[in-house]
């Protein structure tokens, strides 16, 4: 499988690639961004199967890439991992095209329910 | 001792992002009281001397505006002193969110709701910030004052750190000009065990 993942912090792509090497394995073709512009740029390289997509980051938010990757994709399957975890901001990422909302810190188990629950897994 | 008590960029992207964790439940709390959506910024993480904070504050403060500044200790594992800075006009709009009218949007009463804000906005950061370092902290109450320059806060607040974590988070308010900002004043044994802490969490990944 090929996943993006998008996220300013280091620390956070490593705690959701560990969360996805426990649940599917580590046979995946990983693709890491830092911010909204780099994973539109990478997604329109490598079409990922999945993205996961942090909310505030520099230069471009996870909004706003949420936004332009699925108007660019419509079958993206995009989602949201984000500390902020307001009513508000789930709806406008939904609004924008995610699938899925998970709260930071990534629970494995969550994770897990919601890949399956999305027939990702 | 200085180069002990710096942290280095993983200790500071670390830190960073529980912090944006931590203050991501404080920031969805008080949008829930006041029913508007927020919008967060991302952590900034500087450790810095006494004499850099100084600089840090007057660069804050010194526009001509009096600013809202609640003061609350905390002890425990992590010890040191959390301020939360928000500006008069800021502070004015948040008391016009907790329905005062124009009558009451005097000092006295403005300084209630800063304080109510303030005490949601330290705990549950510092809260959470703790369980996620497995740390053990507890809060005095905090207390309020309204400064007018930076010399009044250096004068007021600060004399016993000698190095000090700036975590520097601003949240906004849609349709709402309502900015604050959350610091942590960290005491040295505290950016020492903040830092081992660090490390076990980055170890872990």
């Amino acid at each position: 499988m090929k996943i993006l993942v998008t996220d300013d912090s280091k620390m956070a792509r490593k705690m959701i690639l560990k969360s996805i090497n426990d649940i599917i394995g580590d046979n995946n073709e990983i693709i890491q961004a830092t911010n909204g512009e780099e994973a539109i740029s990478l997604y329109k390289e490598h079409n990922p199967d999945i993205t996961f997509m942090d909310l505030t980051m520099p230069v471009k938010d996870g909004f706003e890439a949420t936004l332009e990757i699925c108007k660019y994709d419509k079958n993206a399957k995009i989602i949201i991992v984000s500390a902020d975890i307001q009513e508000g901001s789930m709806n406008k990422a939904k609004e924008n095209g995610a699938i899925g909302f998970i709260k930071k810190p990534i629970n494995p188990d969550n994770l897990e329910s919601m890949l399956n629950t999305l027939s990702l897994i | 001792m200085k180069e002990r008590l710096t942290l280095n960029e993983d200790e500071r992207d670390c830190l960073q992002e529980l912090m944006n964790i931590s203050y991501g439940s404080a920031t969805a709390a008080i949008a829930d009281i006041i029913e508007k959506f927020a919008t967060l910024s991302i952590p900034n993480i500087k450790t810095v001397s006494l004499e850099e904070f100084k600089e840090y504050i007057k660069h804050k403060l010194n526009h001509d505006k009096s600013h809202y500044v609640t003061s609350q200790s905390i002890n425990g594992t992590i010890s040191g002193e959390t301020m939360f800075i928000i500006d008069e006009n800021s502070t004015i709009n948040l008391g016009k969110e907790f329905d005062l009218e124009e009558d009451e949007l005097i000092q006295e009463e403005l300084k209630d709701v800063v304080l109510e804000i303030s005490n949601i906005i330290t705990s549950t950061t510092l809260s959470k910030f703790a369980e996620l370092i497995d740390a053990s902290i507890t809060f005095s109450p905090p207390s309020i004052k309204i400064l007018n320059s930076s010399e009044e806060f250096n004068d007021t607040y600060v004399n016993e750190y000698s190095y000090i974590i700036i975590i520097s988070t601003v949240m906004k308010f849609e349709d709402q000009n309502i900015k604050g900002e959350l610091l942590i004043l960290s005491k040295d044994n505290s950016i020492l065990f903040i830092k081992d802490a660090l490390n076990k969490v980055l170890e872990e990944f």
